[in-house]
C-alpha cells in the first residue's frame, strides 16, 4: 500500500507539470483551434530563462528568495517567444488550410530547439554552459535536498513546488478568466469569435493574451522541472510539449478544468504503469507508450475527452 | 517572385544604352575568364591559369554566351526570328542577376577561402565587372509584347530532341554538381543552374518546354528514367555519391507514399516514419544477420511482400481512429502512433518485452542481398566502369521507385484518387456524393504504408543495420518537410524535395551545425510565403491563394481542356 | 524558316560548349612537387551532445599522436593526417561517417569509436575494405569475441582492436570490490539497454551472485528520459545499499542527485561512462561518495603518462583530455607503429591496409597507459583497473589493481 501512495505522489507530481503545460494548448485552441505544437518549446525556454536569470545575477547563491526572480525571468522570457511566434508565424496563416499552421508550427518547433542548442553559449556579455548538453539546474535551499517523509511514503521538496504553483496558478487562473474583462473577453471570443467581434472585442488582442497566458503557466512549468530533474536541455520541450498535449484531449480541449483533471489523470496513469503492469510491459521505459495508448484509445472512444471538450472539432 | 524594376521614365531615357553596355559585359566576362580569377591554385579546382579557362570560369562562359544569345535576339541577327517568340528582356534580367550573384560568390569564396580579397586577381574582377554591365544593361532594355511561345508549333521530332537534349543536361549538370568536392564550389555550380533555369523561365522557354512534356509525357517520362538509370555509370565507381543517391531514392519512395495520404487525401500523418521502420525491422529480424531475432529466413522477395504487408496493417491500425477523429486529432493520434513504434522497437529486446528488435543497440551485422546468385555487394564491371555496391541497390531502388511512382499515378488518375479528393476537399460533401469516405481512407493508409514497408526492407539491407533511432519524429517531420517543399500531390515536387533535403546537407558539411536551424526557418517561411510548395500541382495552388481570380479560370480552363 | 534558325542557334550553341569543355581538362599537378604522400587516421566519437566531452578528448588525443609522428618523421616519405567524424553517440550517424571513411582512399586506420553500440555498426563497414580500427573505450565483450563470448569466443572482425579491458573484467571487478572491500550485500541494477549498459550490468550481476551478494531489484531507463522518480521509487523498498548503473555520466549525474533527494541515500557505482567531471556537476554535491571503475590506473599517477599530459597541455587543445585520452593517444601510436612496417614500401595507401592489420596484432610497446599489445581476439593484454570515489568535487583514486597478475 505505501507502494501505491508513493505512486501517487509521483504521478500527482508529475501531472501538475504536465497540467501546467496543457492549459497553454487548451488556452489558445479554444480561441484559434490552432494545435500550437511549438507550446513545448515555450516550456523549455522557459526553463532557459529561469537558469540565465540564475547565471546571470546570483551564480553561486542557494536562498530561497532568488525564486521568484527566477520565475519572472522565465516568464518573461516564455511571453516574448510566445507573443513573438504568434505575430510573426501565425497571425499571417489565421485564414490559411488547416495544414499550414500546423507544419509552421513543427517548423517553429525544431527552429527553437535549434537556436537554444547552437546559440546558448554565444550570447554576448554572458559566460552560459553549452546547451549541447545537458545543463545542470541551480539548487536552491528549501525547494531542494532532503526529501519529507510521511510514513513511508517520501516527497520530494522540488514536488511540493510544483504541486503549490499549480493550485496557485489554478486559482489565478480561475480568477482571471471569470472576473476580469480580458477573461471574459477570452470565454466570448472561444464560444463565437464573430460575435464577440460584432461586440466590440478586440479579437486579435485576445489571441495575444491566450498565448501569453499559456507562456506564463509553461514558465512556471520550466522551473518546476528544472528544479525536479536538476537538469535541463533543449529537447526537454518535446516528449513534455506531446505529453502535456495528450493531457489536454484527455480532459477535453478547451476546456480549462479539462486541461488540469487530464494532466494529473495522465501522470497518476504513467506512475502507476510502472508499479502495476505486470511482467515485462511494465517498468519505467513503457510508460511513454501506455500514455500514447491512452491518448489514441480516448480520442477514439471519447473524441470530446473526460469532461467533454468546449470546442467542438470543426476539421 | 518578381523582380524589382527601375522606373519606366528612367528605362525609357536610357533604353538605347543598354544593348551596348550588355554586349560590352559579356565581352569583359569572357576576357576575363581567360585570365587568372584566383591567386591560390587549390581554390575552387584551380582558376589561377591564364589563357586556359578552368570548370567554373566555363560555367561563367556559357552563362555569359547566354546572355549574348538574348541580346542579339533584342537587336542583332536573331531578332527577327527568335525575336517575337523569346521575352529576351526578362530572360536577359534575370541572367544578369544571376551572372552577377555567381560573381559574387566566386569572390566571396576565394576572399573566404584563403585570406581575403588581395587574392582575386585581375581575371576575377574583370569579370566581376563584365556581370555588373549586364545586369545594369538588362535592367534599361525595354519590355515588348510577344507572341505566346506556348503556342509554337514545331516538328515533333524537334520536340523529343529538346526533351532529350534537357534530360541529358540534367544527367550531365548532376554528375558535373557532384563531382564538386568543396562547399563552395558545388554552392557555384548550383548558382549557374539557378541562373540557367531562371533565364529559361523568364524567356518562356520553360514555359514552352513545359506544353511539350505535357504532349510527350511519355517520352518525358522515358527519359527521366534513362537519365537515372545512367546516374551511376556517370560515378566511375565512387561511393560517396552513390550511398547519397540511394538514401534519396529510399527517401523519395517513402515520401511518395506519404504524399497519397496528405497529398490527395489529405489526411496529416505525423508519425510516417514509423511504416518505413516497420519495413526494415521485418527485413532485419528475418536476416541472417547473427543479431536477427527470428530463424527463418524465407526468400528476399517474400520478406519484402511481408514487410509490405505488416506496415500496412499497421496503416490499416492507425487508419481506423480515422473513422471518428479527424484534422488535427489525426495529426496528434498519429504522432502517438509513431512514438509507439519507436519505445516499442527500443524496448523490445528480452528485458522489457519479448526479445524482437535487440532494443536500442538495433540489428546490426544485417548481410548483403542476394537474389538468386546475385549479390548486391560485388563490384560489377559494365562497359569498362565499376559500379559498387551501392549502384546495385541504386538499380534496386530505382524499379521500386517506377512501382511507387506507377501506383501513385494510376490510383491518382482513377475513381479512388479522384474519392480521395473530394474527401480532402470536403468531407460531408463527398459523403453526400456516395464516395465511401471511411473505406477510402483506410486504402490511402493501408497502400501508403504497403509502399513505405516495401523501400523499408530493402533499406534494411542497404544500410546493413536497423537501430530505433533511424525512426525519430525528426524523421517523419523531414518526409512532410519534403512534400511540403515540393509540392503537395506531385511527383516531380516529392522528387525535387527529397532531393534537395538528402543532398544539400551531405554537399554543405559546414553548415551542418546550423542544419536543423534552417530547416525549421525554411517551413516556417515556405507556410507563409509559398504554402503551395515549389513545385505546385495547379488545383492545389488555387487552394492556397483563393481569391486570385486570373488563376482561378486558368485552373478551370485547363481542366475542361483535360476533360476534352 | 523560323524553325530552322531555332535549330541552328540551338545546335551553335551545344557545339560552342562542347568545345569549350573539351579542351578544358587541365592536368592535376599543376603546383605540386613534394614526394610525401598521405595516409589518414580516421576518428569516430560523439564530437557534439551529451557525451562530446569524452569525444573530442579522443580527438585531440589522437591530433597530438599524429602532430608527434609528422614532427619526428616518423614514416619516412608519408605525411599523416587526422580525420575526425562525428557519430553524435548514435550507431546510425557513426555507420554514415564510417562509410565516408572507408570510401576515402587514404585513410589506413580509425581510432574509435566511444559506445559500443555504435561500434556494432562500425565494424562491418571498416572491415571488408582492411581498415584497422583501434577502440579506445569500448567495453563490450561481444565487440572482440563475437555474440556468444562467453560459451564460444570467436574473433568477430580481423580489423578491430582495443586498448581497453572489457565489461567481461570491469563488471566482475565492480563487483568484487563492492562484496569484498565496501562490504555490500545487497544491490539493485539499473542500465540503459544500450549495448555498454547492458553488458556492464550483466557480468556485474553474475560476479556479485557468485561471490554470495543478493541483487534485489533490476531496472532499465530510457537514456531519453530526465526524470527518474518512477525508477527509484520501484528500487527504494528493496533497501539495497548500493546502486549498480551500467550507462553513461548524462544520465548517471541526475539519477545519483534525484536518487538521493528521494531518500535513497545509497552510492551509485557505475563503469568507465560515468567516470568524468561532468558526472560530479550534474550529480550536484549529493554525489560525494558515488564510484565509479575505470581501465587502466589513472592517466596522471602513471609515470609514463606525466610526458603526455605535459604535451598535451602544451599543445593548447580546447577540451581536456578526458576519460579516454590516454587510450586515444596509445591507440594512435599503436597505428602508427603498426604503419612504419606496413608503410615502408607500400605505394600507396589501399595496398598497404592488409599488412597494417597484420602488423598491428603484432605492436608491441610501453604506452601512455601501460603496455600496449594484443591477443587473439584483438582485446589488450594489459588487464589493469581503477576504483574510483567522488570526494570534494572530484574523482579520487581508490584502489588500483592488475588483474592480469592475479
Amino acid at each position: 500500500m505505501d507502494q501505491f501512495f508513493q505512486q501517487l505522489v509521483n504521478g500527482l507530481t508529475l501531472g501538475s507539470l504536465y497540467a501546467l503545460i496543457a492549459v497553454g494548448y487548451t488556452v489558445v485552441y479554444g480561441i484559434v483551434q490552432l494545435i500550437n505544437f511549438a507550446h513545448g518549446e515555450v516550456f523549455m525556454i522557459g526553463a532557459f530563462g529561469a537558469l540565465s536569470t540564475y547565471l546571470l545575477f546570483f551564480d553561486g547563491q542557494t536562498g530561497v528568495w532568488i525564486l521568484p526572480i527566477m520565475i519572472v525571468g522565465a516568464i518573461i522570457a516564455s511571453v516574448v517567444t510566445a507573443v513573438a511566434m504568434e505575430r510573426v508565424a501565425y497571425r499571417p496563416l489565421r485564414n490559411a488550410p488547416r495544414l499550414a499552421p500546423l507544419i509552421t508550427a513543427i517548423g517553429i518547433s525544431v527552429f527553437l530547439q535549434e537556436l537554444v542548442r547552437v546559440f546558448y553559449d554565444r550570447i554576448p556579455f554572458a559566460d552560459f554552459p553549452s546547451a549541447k548538453q545537458r545543463i545542470p539546474f541551480p539548487q536552491l535551499d528549501g525547494v531542494s535536498g532532503k526529501a519529507v517523509e510521511v510514513g513511508d511514503v517520501t516527497i520530494q521538496r522540488s514536488a511540493i513546488f510544483t504541486v503549490a504553483a499549480l493550485v496557485v496558478c489554478a486559482i489565478l487562473l480561475w480568477y482571471f478568466i471569470n472576473r476580469t474583462k480580458l477573461g471574459r473577453g477570452m470565454l466570448a471570443v472561444s464560444q463565437d469569435p464573430d460575435t464577440a467581434r460584432l461586440m466590440g472585442i478586440n479579437v486579435d488582442r485576445i489571441i495575444v493574451v491566450a498565448f501569453a497566458l499559456g507562456a506564463v503557466l509553461a514558465a512556471v512549468a520550466g522551473v518546476s522541472q528544472g528544479l525536479q530533474n536538476n537538469n535541463i536541455d533543449f529537447k526537454m520541450g518535446f516528449i513534455a510539449g506531446l505529453k502535456a498535449f495528450t493531457a489536454a484531449v484527455l480532459g477535453g480541449i478547451g476546456n480549462i478544468q479539462g486541461a488540469v483533471f487530464g494532466g494529473l489523470v495522465l501522470g497518476v496513469v504513467e506512475s502507476m504503469a510502472t508499479q502495476y503492469v505486470p511482467g515485462q510491459f511494465g517498468g519505467g521505459t513503457w510508460k511513454d507508450v501506455w500514455a500514447f495508448v491512452l491518448l489514441i484509445l480516448v480520442l477514439v472512444f471519447r473524441p470530446q475527452g473526460l469532461l467533454g471538450a468546449r470546442v467542438v472539432d470543426r476539421a | 517572385m518578381s523582380i524589382p524594376t527601375l522606373p519606366d521614365a528612367f528605362v525609357e531615357k536610357h533604353a538605347a544604352k543598354g544593348w551596348p553596355v550588355g554586349l560590352a559585359g559579356v565581352a569583359l566576362v569572357i576576357i576575363g575568364t581567360f585570365m587568372s580569377w584566383s591567386f591560390d591554385p587549390n581554390i575552387l579546382g584551380d582558376l589561377s591559369v591564364y589563357g586556359y579557362p578552368g570548370g567554373l570560369q566555363i560555367l561563367a562562359i556559357i552563362l555569359s554566351l547566354l546572355a549574348l544569345v538574348l541580346l542579339l535576339t533584342v537587336k542583332g541577327p536573331l531578332a527577327s526570328r527568335l525575336g517575337q517568340w523569346l521575352d529576351a528582356a526578362l530572360g536577359l534580367r534575370a541572367l544578369g542577376l544571376w551572372l552577377l550573384i555567381y560573381m559574387v560568390g566566386v569572390i566571396l569564396a576565394i576572399a573566404t577561402d584563403s585570406s581575403g580579397l588581395v587574392n582575386v586577381d585581375p581575371g576575377g574582377w574583370i569579370s566581376f565587372v563584365g556581370a555588373v554591365l549586364v545586369f545594369a544593361g538588362s535592367q534599361v532594355i525595354p519590355l515588348r509584347e510577344l507572341r505566346d511561345l506556348g503556342r509554337a508549333r514545331l516538328p515533333g521530332w524537334f520536340e523529343i530532341a529538346a526533351v532529350a537534349v534537357v534530360m541529358a543536361g540534367v544527367l550531365f549538370g548532376a554528375a558535373y554538381a557532384l563531382a564538386r568536392e568543396d562547399a563552395w564550389s558545388f554552392v557555384l555550380v548550383l548558382v549557374f543552374a539557378g541562373g540557367t533555369v531562371a533565364a529559361m523561365f523568364r524567356t518562356g522557354t520553360m514555359g514552352w518546354f513545359g506544353h511539350v512534356a505535357t504532349r510527350r509525357r511519355k517520352v518525358l517520362t522515358l527519359a527521366a528514367f534513362a537519365v537515372a538509370f545512367f546516374f551511376p555509370f556517370t560515378q566511375q565507381g565512387s561511393d560517396a555519391n552513390m550511398s547519397i543517391a540511394t538514401s534519396v531514392l529510399i527517401f523519395a519512395a517513402t515520401a511518395i507514399g506519404l504524399n497519397i495520404v496528405v497529398g490527395l487525401a489529405g489526411l496529416l500523418d505525423l508519425g510516417y516514419i514509423a511504416f518505413l521502420g516497420a519495413g526494415a525491422y521485418v527485413a532485419s529480424s528475418l536476416s541472417r544477420s547473427a543479431f536477427a531475432t527470428i530463424d527463418w529466413h524465407p526468400p528476399f522477395l517474400v520478406i519484402v511482400l511481408l514487410g509490405g504487408c505488416v506496415s500496412a496493417t499497421l496503416g490499416l491500425i492507425i487508419g481506423t481512429p480515422t473513422l471518428r477523429v479527424s484534422g488535427d486529432y489525426l495529426a496528434i493520434v498519429t504522432l502517438g502512433f509513431g512514438e509507439i513504434f519507436r519505445f516499442s522497437m527500443f524496448n523490445l529486446d528480452g528485458n522489457n518485452g519479448p526479445n524482437l528488435t535487440n532494443g536500442p543497440n538495433g540489428i546490426p551485422g544485417i548481410p548483403e542481398l542476394a537474389v538468386g546468385g546475385f549479390n548486391f555487394g560485388d563490384e560489377h564491371v559494365v562497359a569498362g566502369i565499376t559500379l559498387g555496391r551501392f549502384s546495385n541497390y541504386y538499380f534496386l531502388l530505382l524499379l521500386l521507385m517506377a512501382f511507387v511512382i506507377l501506383v501513385f499515378t494510376r490510383l491518382n488518375n482513377s475513381r479512388i484518387g479522384r474519392g480521395w479528393v473530394a474527401i480532402r476537399e470536403d468531407e460531408k460533401a463527398a459523403e453526400a456524393m456516395g464516395v465511401n469516405v471511411f473505406g477510402l481512407k483506410l486504402l490511402a493508409f493501408a497502400v501508403g504504408a504497403f509502399l513505405a514497408g516495401l523501400a523499408g526492407t530493402i533499406k534494411a539491407h542497404q544500410d546493413g543495420a536497423t537501430s530505433p533511432d533511424q525512426y525519430i519524429f525528426l524523421e517523419s517531420a523531414f518526409l512532410l518537410a519534403a512534400i511540403v517543399l515540393g509540392g503537395m500531390g506531385t511527383i516531380a515536387g516529392v522528387l525535387l524535395g527529397a532531393t534537395i533535403l538528402k543532398l544539400l546537407p551531405e554537399k554543405l558539411r559546414f553548415f551542418s551545425e546550423y542544419r536543423l536551424l534552417l530547416f525549421g526557418l525554411t517551413l516556417v517561411l515556405m507556410m507563409r510565403f509559398r504554402p503551395e510548395g515549389l513545385v505546385a500541382n495547379k488545383r492545389r495552388l488555387l487552394e492556397f491563394h483563393e481569391e486570385d481570380e486570373k488563376l482561378a479560370t486558368a485552373v478551370e480552363s485547363e481542366l475542361v481542356e483535360e476533360a476534352k | 524558316m523560323q524553325q530552322r534558325s531555332v535549330v541552328r542557334v540551338g545546335a551553335s550553341l551545344i557545339v560552342a560548349s562542347l568545345a569549350l569543355t573539351a579542351c578544358g581538362s587541365r592536368s592535376e599537378d599543376g603546383g605540386g612537387g613534394t614526394a610525401t604522400k598521405t595516409a589518414k587516421i580516421g576518428v569516430i566519437a560523439p564530437l557534439s551532445g551529451d557525451l562530446s566531452a569524452l569525444g573530442l578528448g579522443i580527438q585531440h588525443s589522437v591530433e597530438l599522436a599524429v602532430k608527434q609522428a609528422n614532427d619526428s618523421n616518423a614514416i619516412p616519405g608519408w605525411k599523416l593526417e587526422v580525420d575526425a567524424k562525428d557519430d553524435e553517440a548514435k550507431p546510425d550517424v557513426g555507420k554514415t561517417a564510417a562509410t565516408s571513411l572507408s570510401s576515402d582512399k587514404d585513410v589506413i586506420g580509425v581510432v574509435g569509436t566511444l559506445n559500443s553500440s555504435v561500434a556494432l555498426q562500425v565494424q562491418p563497414v571498416l572491415a571488408p575494405k582492411n581498415i584497422v580500427q583501434i577502440s579506445p573505450a569500448n567495453t563490450n565483450p561481444s565487440l572482440t569475441q563475437g555474440a556468444n563470448w562467453q560459451s564460444a569466443p570467436k574473433r568477430a572482425y580481423p580489423t578491430y582492436f582495443r586498448t581497453c579491458t572489457t565489461d567481461a573484467v570491469q563488471g566482475p571487478f565492480a563487483a568484487r570490490y563492492l562484496f569484498e572491500k565496501a562490504g555490500i550485500k545487497k544491490v539493485a541494477t539499473i542500465h540503459d539497454k544500450k549495448a555498454y549498459g547492458q553488458g556492464l550490468v550483466g557480468t556485474f550481476t553474475e560476479e556479485f551472485k557468485a561471490a554470495g551478494g543478493q541483487v534485489v531489484a533490476a531496472e532499465t531507463i530510457n537514456p531519453e528520459d530526465s526524470n527518474y522518480q518512477a525508477v527509484i521509487s520501484a528500487v527504494k523498498p528493496s533497501a539495497p545499499q548500493a546502486v549498480y548503473y551500467g550507462g553513461e555520466y548524462p544520465q548517471a549525474g541526475p539519477l545519483s542527485q534525484q536518487m538521493k533527494a528521494a531518500g535513497l541515500n545509497v552510492p551509485l557505482m557505475g563503469g568507465d561512462g560515468i567516470y568524468d567531471p561532468k558526472f560530479i556537476t550534474l550529480g550536484g554535491k549529493t554525489s560525494t561518495g558515488d564510484l565509479a571503475t575505470s581501465v587502466g590506473a589513472p592517466v596522471d599517477t602513471l609515470e609514463s603518462a606525466k610526458k603526455f599530459i605535459s604535451d598535451y597541455n602544451a599543445a593548447g587543445f580546447k577540451d581536456p583530455y578526458a576519460a579516454y585520452g590516454g587510450y586515444s593517444y596509445d591507440a594512435a601510436n599503436a597505428i602508427i607503429n603498426a604503419l612504419k612496417e606496413s608503410l615502408k614500401d607500400a605505394s600507396d595507401v589501399e595496398s598497404a591496409r592488409p599488412k597494417t592489420v597484420e602488423a598491428l596484432g603484432k605492436v608491441s610497446f610501453e604506452g601512455v597507459t601501460g603496455k600496449v599489445a594484443f591477443d587473439q581476439y584483438g582485446d589488450t593484454t594489459s588487464k589493469v583497473l581503477t576504483v574510483y570515489k567522488v570526494a570534494g568535487g572530484k574523482w579520487a583514486t581508490e584502489l588500483t589493481q592488475d588483474l592480469a597478475k592475479k
